[in-house]
């Protein structure tokens, strides 16, 4: 892991990136990420990069992965954009306006643009560390790695400690079997062979 | 195995039945076409396409489904309108059954509801879906057409588990007013099929299969899921060989139909071959493990074609 100047003495921890995904890793130590939303798109020189098709799941991992890797200080995204789905509409509007009360992606033109994972601070830290690029619709794999090239010379090291997030753990429940010998949830039983609630 | 205390409703979309007990019905097999990405679309946009190979996919679709005794569903996907007027138009030629309307543009999708009731196709057509990203205008179309049978998305991204999943249908959780099955019913929709909305592997796919005994026995409407997209998102699996993936995709559908399932959205119309020997299976081992349930299952279940 990378010693870094300023008050981010680690940009990041072992392992990263710590959400596993469709994504190749690059040089850890570079300054950019590159979503490539719906295009199978290689791009060399970029600390990760990866595909997003999705305007919900696959846009909280890419948040999580970017802020746990203080180097990273901007975002491209390039690419074709997942027709419906709008996963670079998306990110461009949870950066912009962050999600309301119900997680829902203010502005998002996405179909289910919903945050559920996140905690607000994970966003805020997006929203601060990271400037987008948005180069949505680009294929050309040249041009994107001479953005890449571009903004790596102008990147320096967001300076904290990078932002880890915990899994959220489902409570601990007690399970009362009550009139059944099986429990599935929501109030559902089985005794001898048949299902009741 | 189990039998389920609640009555199983039976709903009967263009002929073809979904719901009951388990084991009561073979399990039915909604194969996807023209989805994005497909090989034999040329453009998208105006919905042109190979039409030699798209009449091979629905015919073969078509033979599984006689051979095996599971009945089959089309699963149209289209990005525009413009392109959904070509495929109903070329559907209806070459195939008599049911057909799912889908589209990630809700004003697709509404636009789509509208023109199937013009083409007089809405008693065979099931709108995918109603979720809790369904608005005024998209619930007005639906209002506005003749489509009575949709697939209500049950997904809640503010309580995901399957506690949130059900609470979204029934009540709307901390999201919406009301739920989702009370906001379809005002719609004018009739035959409700559940779909827990499948997330990847490691992001919560397993509670699908929960979700479905638990849906069935609070709600007793039919349920079933899309759960190819828990294998295809799969990063570890995509690097393997093709038939390693089929395997997981069969034993994945199988085990959904095993968790109640009285359907499968199971993705590529080009894994019918798999899918419909798997699910095959499934029903038979299913109904023979309900047998002294008093569950009969009908002549045409594949109890009665394949052993």
């Amino acid at each position: 892991m990378a010693e870094e100047e300023g008050n981010c003495k680690r940009s990041y921890e072992d392992p990263w990136p710590p959400v596993r995904g469709d994504y190749r890793v690059g040089n850890a130590n570079a300054g950019v990420a590159v979503v490539t939303l719906a295009s199978p798109l290689f791009p060399q020189g970029a600390a990760i990069f990866g595909p997003c098709k999705t305007e919900n799941l696959g846009v909280e991992k890419i948040v999580a992965n970017v802020i746990s890797n203080c180097n990273i200080r901007f975002l491209i995204l390039c690419g074709v954009e997942s027709k419906g789905h709008l996963p670079g509409n998306t990110i461009l509007a949870l950066h912009k306006n962050g999600i309301d009360e119900q997680g829902r992606i203010i502005g998002s033109r996405g179909a289910i643009p919903f945050i559920q994972n996140l905690p607000p601070e994970a966003i805020a830290r997006f929203q601060e560390q990271v400037e987008l690029i948005d180069c949505i619709g680009l294929e050309d794999t040249v041009q994107i790695e001479e953005q890449i090239s571009r903004y790596n010379r102008l990147a320096k090291p967001y300076p904290a400690k990078p932002f880890q997030l915990i899994e959220r753990k489902a409570a601990s429940r007690k399970i009362a079997f009550g009139k059944g010998d099986l429990f599935f949830g929501a109030g559902v039983f089985m005794g001898y062979g048949r299902l009741a609630c | 195995m189990f039998r389920f205390s609640r009555e199983q409703s039976i709903v009967n979309v263009g002929g073809v039945k979904f719901g009951g007990q388990p084991g009561e019905l073979p399990s039915v097999l909604c194969g996807t076409i023209f989805y994005h990405g497909h090989k034999i679309v040329e453009d998208d946009e105006k919905g042109l396409f190979d039409r030699t190979a798209a009449e091979r996919l629905i015919s073969r679709q078509a033979e599984l489904s006689e051979e095996t005794g599971c009945p089959s569903v089309l699963h149209i996907y289209a990005r525009s309108i413009e392109a959904f007027e070509r495929y109903l138009e070329f559907a209806e030629r070459v195939w008599s059954g049911p057909f799912i309307i889908d589209s990630a543009d809700a004003a697709t999708r509404s636009a789509a509801a509208l023109l199937a009731s013009e083409l007089g196709y809405a008693d065979k057509a099931i709108y995918n879906s109603i979720s809790l990203a369904t608005e005024e205008k998209e619930a007005q179309a639906l209002l506005d057409s003749e489509i009575d049978s949709a697939i209500i998305l049950a997904y809640n991204p503010a309580e995901p588990g399957v506690d949130g999943s059900l609470a979204i249908l029934e009540t709307g959780g901390t999201l919406r007013e009301k739920g989702l099955l009370a906001t379809a019913r005002e719609m004018g929709l009739v035959n409700l099929l559940i779909d827990p909305a499948v997330l990847p592997l490691g992001s919560g796919a397993g509670s699908a299969l929960r979700f479905s005994v638990a849906a069935k026995a609070r709600l007793g409407l039919p349920v079933g899921s899309g759960i190819h997209n828990a294998v295809s998102s799969w990063p570890w699996l995509s690097k393997k060989e093709m038939a390693v993936r089929k395997g997981c995709d069969a034993a994945a559908g199988a085990m959904q139909l095993l968790a109640a399932a009285d359907f499968l959205l199971y993705g590529p119309i080009e894994s019918a071959d798999i899918i419909f020997p798997a699910a095959a299976m499934a029903d038979i081992l299913i109904a023979e493990a309900v047998r002294d349930l008093d569950i009969a299952p009908g002549e045409a279940h594949p109890l009665h074609r394949l052993v």
